[in-house]
Parts: structure tokens; sequence; C-alpha cells
């Protein structure tokens, strides 16, 4: 289905009725599994992501057990902290069969899938202080439930909360968004606009990129553009991507505050040293 | 699957096997022998599945289950070779042929015409359970043993058939949430089974053999597995389920937890139908039907334990220590009788008494299994 894109210019308005710098809307909530080191739940419009993180844990076992050895190796991919005496974050994808409109059977070594660990593994191995956990695994299982657009951004967002929730010592948030650019011809290309957070139909259509940032700092730390763009625009979208990132950012923050508030109020953890006059609004 | 070990000493298998053993059992939790871990579930949960569903059990593994149908193309009789299928598919023909004049989908369903039989390809079930391949022996056994319970009545294949030459395959992808704690058949199959009930498959407007067209309002998407009336109540016929029942010594436990499992002298795997069959009469809704669709042992991790050694043939305490027997302590110990109070992996299958019990304790009228069917009950679909 072709997108429209004469309809943009006359309303400025995008197929789902967004302006050129909304967001669509992010609903996250951490700790959803009892029975994990760590869990979150992420939806970015209609992409609905689960993270379950299982660590830092002994990782001696399974890369000597024979049929959980060859798992692992199998299915996550060991990005940064290889060395001995850091941590290994291990990353799992699933696309769920029943994710995209058309059910599409993924297989486990699909090319795509690797991709996607391998991004995830490295971006968060530099955010996550992996030094920390000499000789361990940290390992990220991710379940893609619907997708519609941006699923890198989102898995990253999704995994970024379930570290947190797990407690593992990290810099600061990694926040992810995508970024895209409105299609012109070659005779208005000063026209074409940046796009904030595309969906599945403008991923189809347009160019983008998903960008991710460190906290609240100008830092990017993942960039992935698959795509054929201008170099003129790419400074546009980098820059509305990156505002977005920060955008995504605080909406991580409130969620992970109002449940360590919750959590406070219902008394399943204790005040810590120092919390007592910590603003805690 | 079973296979996964747990980290329990001899000692520790001596004594959860020998409260097991009690009349009535200790179990590690406190629950009763026929007592089911509490659970929470829901259904609907992904707008873009035909069905879906999703069970939290108190240990904290979780499953969803995502339902999505498509229409294909039936296999035209003029592929198969074999004289008998041939004539059987031309007499489905004929009879679709007459029946083409009043029937709409809706009552499709309710036809329990031998003829309209469905196949067995035109459902697939996928399971993937994180940190396992899914060529893994136990992923495979797992999905094997859901697909053969779905599959084993007919009923369900038999509602997939839109006409004589279109049917709607129906992918069920099972994903397990959280690394597996225990053996996670239930917790599969309940989830399942709720996902299949949710399921609705958009109401046929065309007739007959003609190239199927569908009704675009979902609100008129007729369940797949009809409702007492119209659109809610209960359904009329259910999806089978899968139960995991264990024996130790001469008590029967339902619901296994990992500890309890790793002890077991004989693991079940038994799934139930539930619902009228073609003979029985149809106005008795208020029981249950029970009927037993499949059994299948499971190898119970306790195989795999380590025996306990006997004082009295331990050096340690002072038993004469034999030269050849003193190298491979572990093979003499396995030999060696049972002792009160030493744990000693299960060997052999299982008595055939006790496999009796199994089945007629899952089939038993107002029982477990009844239980749980209930419960299902309870839980509000979208």
């Amino acid at each position: 289905m072709p997108l429209d894109t004469s309809a943009y210019n006359l309303a400025l308005l995008r197929v789902d009725g967004r302006r050129w710098n909304e967001l669509r809307r992010i609903h996250a909530q951490i700790r959803t599994q009892p029975a994990a080191d760590g869990s979150s739940y992420l939806e970015m419009g209609h992409t609905k992501v689960m993270c379950v993180v299982t660590g830092p844990s002994e990782s001696g076992a399974r890369r000597v057990g024979t049929t959980g050895g060859a798992a692992a190796g199998a299915l996550g991919s060991g990005g940064g902290g290889s060395r001995d005496g850091d941590a290994e974050v291990v990353v799992s994808v699933v696309l769920a069969g029943f994710s995209s409109v058309d059910r599409k059977r993924r297989g486990r070594n699909d090319k795509g899938i690797l991709e996607l660990q391998s991004t995830i593994s490295s971006a968060l191995s530099s955010s996550l202080h992996t030094h920390l956990y000499p000789r361990s695994t940290i390992s990220i299982s991710l379940h893609v439930l619907s997708q519609d657009g941006s699923l890198l951004a989102a898995l990253l967002n999704a995994a970024t909360l379930a570290c947190i929730d797990a407690g593992i010592a990290m810099t600061d948030y990694v926040a992810a968004c995508t970024a895209g650019s409105t299609s012109t011809y070659a005779a208005n290309d000063e026209k074409a606009d940046p796009l904030l957070d595309m969906n599945h139909q403008e991923e189809q259509e347009l160019p983008g990129l998903t960008v991710a940032t460190l906290g609240q700092s100008d830092r990017v730390i993942v960039l992935v553009c698959e795509s054929r763009v201008q170099v003129s625009r790419l400074e546009g979208m980098l820059a509305v991507g990156v505002d977005g990132c920060k955008q995504v950012r605080d909406i991580m923050d409130k969620v992970v505050r109002e449940k360590g508030r919750r959590m406070l109020e219902e008394g399943a953890i204790e005040k810590g040293v120092g919390l007592e006059d910590m603003d805690l609004d | 699957m079973a296979s996964t070990q747990t980290l329990l000493s001899p000692a520790e298998l001596a004594y959860l096997h020998s409260s097991l053993s009690l009349t009535p059992p200790i179990r590690p939790d406190g629950r009763s022998s026929t007592q089911f871990r509490p659970l929470v579930a829901e259904t609907g949960i992904l707008p873009g599945t035909n069905g879906s569903a999703r069970i939290c059990f108190a240990d904290g593994t979780e499953a969803i289950v995502g339902v999505k149908a498509e229409v294909e193309r039936t296999k035209s009789a003029l592929t198969t070779t074999e004289d008998e299928t041939v004539h059987r598919l031309e007499g489905e023909f004929v009879e679709g042929l007459a029946g083409a004049g009043g029937n709409s989908a809706g009552n499709i369903d309710e036809e329990d015409n031998d003829g309209l039989e469905g196949q067995n390809e035109w459902v697939e079930l996928s399971v993937e359970i994180p940190g396992y391949r899914d060529d893994d022996s136990g992923t495979v056994f797992l999905s094997a043993l859901l697909t053969e319970a779905l599959l084993a009545d007919g009923n369900l294949t038999k509602k997939l058939r839109i006409n004589t030459r279109f049917h709607w395959k129906l992918y069920l992808d099972i994903l397990l949430i959280s690394p597996p704690l225990s053996y996670p058949l239930p917790l599969l199959s309940l989830t399942t089974h709720l996902a299949l009930l949710s399921t609705r498959l958009p109401r046929l407007k065309s007739e007959g053999d003609e190239d199927p067209f569908f009704d675009d309002d979902w609100a008129a998407a007729p369940y797949l597995y009809p409702r007492e009336n119209g659109t809610s109540g209960k359904a009329t016929l259910r999806p089978p389920i899968s139960l995991l029942v264990m024996a130790v010594g001469n008590n029967i436990i339902f619901d296994p937890a990992k500890e309890e499992l790793a002890v077991a002298d004989v693991a079940l795997a038994v799934s139930i139908g539930d619902g009228k069959d073609n003979n029985s009469n149809a106005m008795d809704t208020d029981t249950r039907n029970l009927r037993l669709l499949s059994v299948r042992t499971i190898d119970p991790p306790s195989r795999l334990t380590p025996p306990g050694v006997p004082n009295a043939t331990n050096t340690a305490y002072g038993a004469a220590a034999g030269t050849t027997a003193q190298k491979q302590p572990e093979a003499r110990a396995a030999e060696s009788e049972a002792v009160e109070g030493v744990w000693k992996p299960p060997r052999g299958g299982a008595k055939p008494l006790v496999m009796a019990a199994l089945v007629q304790k899952v089939l038993e009228k107002g029982g477990v299994t009844d239980e749980v069917l209930d419960a299902l009950d309870a839980v509000e679909l979208e």
C-alpha cells in the first residue's frame, strides 16, 4: 500500500494523525514477573515487547554443559564484554509468530534477528558496568508480541528497563527512538520534514534510522540506518531522533521512579540510608 | 526438558520421597495431593491475533499463546493417489454440494457429519522456550504432546473446514516467557486451552464452494468453540487439556513442582477431552463427559539422580572396604538393596495398578479435572 505522501504536505499530519515531532504512546511497566531477576513490558504504539533478565549469574555451567552450552551459543550472541574479567551480555530475541499481520515464521538463525541481538548486546554492555560482575553472564531474553515499526528501539528500551529492575549497575538509561524523513522529489528537497518515531507503514516507505543515546547526554551509542537517504537530510533526522531519545528517557525514568515509590509505600523494600530526605515526588 | 537437573542431595531426595509417600502425603509447599498451584489468567490480550491468552502461575512462570488463522486452499483430490482417499474426498464433495443450499458457516460448526473431516496438517503448533533451541528434544516432545492432544478427537480440525476447496490453517504459537522453573506442560496446555476458547474466526458470507468471502465486522465473528447462547455463556465443547500427574509410592500427586518431580516414581502427561461426543445425548450439559485422549509417560528427572550410600556399605562408617567396589562407589550403591531412609533412584517402569489408578483419578467425576475446568470456566473471555 503506497503511502499517500501528498496528504502530508496538505495538513502536515502523518498517516496515524501525528505531527512530525510527536512520539506514539509509550506505556511501560517494570517488575512484571516475580520469578525473574528483572523484567519489563514496553509498548511503543502497537509494538509490544516483553523482557526478562536473568543474572548476573555464573556462566561456567552453561558453557561447559553439552546441551545448555550449545543452546546458549546458538541463541544468544555475546557481543561486548567477552574478555574474561567482564560479565558477558547474552541477548536472545524471539519474534512471536503472531506478532506481525501476516504470520511469518523466522528461524533461529535468521540474520535479521542475529543482528538485532548483537546490536542490543553491544549497546547494553557499553552502558552496564560489566567489570563489576567478573566471569558471569547477564542473559536478556526479549519476546516480541506485536510489531508495528521501531522494533529495535522498543527492544533496547525494554532491555534497559529490565536491567534496571534486575539491579545491575549501569551508567545511565539507554533510550532509543527512530527518526525518518518525508519523501520528496529533488526539486523541493529542502522541504523534507524529519519525522519522529516511525510506525511500520512509514518504515516500509520512507528512509529512517534508529538512534539510542545514553541518558540525557547527547552521546549516541547506537545508530542504525538501513535505508538510502540523502546526506543533507541525515543531520536533521539525527537531531530529531536524539531529541526523541530524551523524551523516551524521561518517560522511562518516570516509570522507574513511580515503581520505586510504590514499592517503598507498600513496604516491599526497606528505605535505604539517606533516602528519608530524598524527593520522591 | 524432563532431564532438567535439580540440585538436591541424596539425603534431601530421600526426605522428600518419604514425606510424599506418607498417607496423606506432605508436600513441600503444603498443598493437598490434588491441589493445583494458584494461577492468574487472562484472555484476548493481543488484538492482532484471532485468540490469545496469558497465564501466570504463582511460582512466577508465565506463558503467552497466540492463535492466528489463515485461509488456505485444500489439497485437491486429484493430487492424492490412493483410490480410497479419492473416494472419500468425492463423497465429501457430494455432501458439500448437498449441504450448500442453506448452510452458512455458522452451522458448519454444529454439523457432526462424519464426512466433513479435517486434516491434521491444518493445525500447526510451535513452542518457544527461552534458553532452549526449537529443535531441542524437550521442546519437540512438548509440542508433539500438545499437538497430539489437540488432534486426538478430530473435533478441532473439523471446525476449520470452510468448504470443499478451502480451509482455515490454524497457527498456535506458544511462548514461555519465564525460564522453565518446573516442567511447563500444565502451564502451556492450560494457556493453549484458554487461547483456543477465545479464538474467533470471521463470519463466512459466501455460500457453498464459492471462493470464501468474509464479513468484515469482527463483532459478528463466531467463536471457534461456540458458546451456549450466541456470544456469551460457556462453551459447549471445549478444547482438550493435558495435566501432569505423578506417583510416589502409592500416592498420586497432581501438578507437581520441580522438587516433587525430582523424586517421582512415575510421571504421566494425561490429555483429557471434554464435552459431548458424537454418540452421547447433546441435551446433557450439566455433567461433563470427560474422555481420555492420550497418555504419555514422561521421563522423570529422578532417574538421573545420584543414589545415597547406606551406612552399612559406607567405609567412612566402618564398613569393610572391598577392593573393586572401592573404585566405583556409585556403581556399587546402585546395585545395593533398598535401605529405609536412603535414596535410591527408581528403576524400571510403572506398576500397571498405579497407572490405572492414575488415569482413573484424572477421569473421576467431580475430581481434579472438573475442578480445573470449572476454574477455567470462570476466566472471563475478552
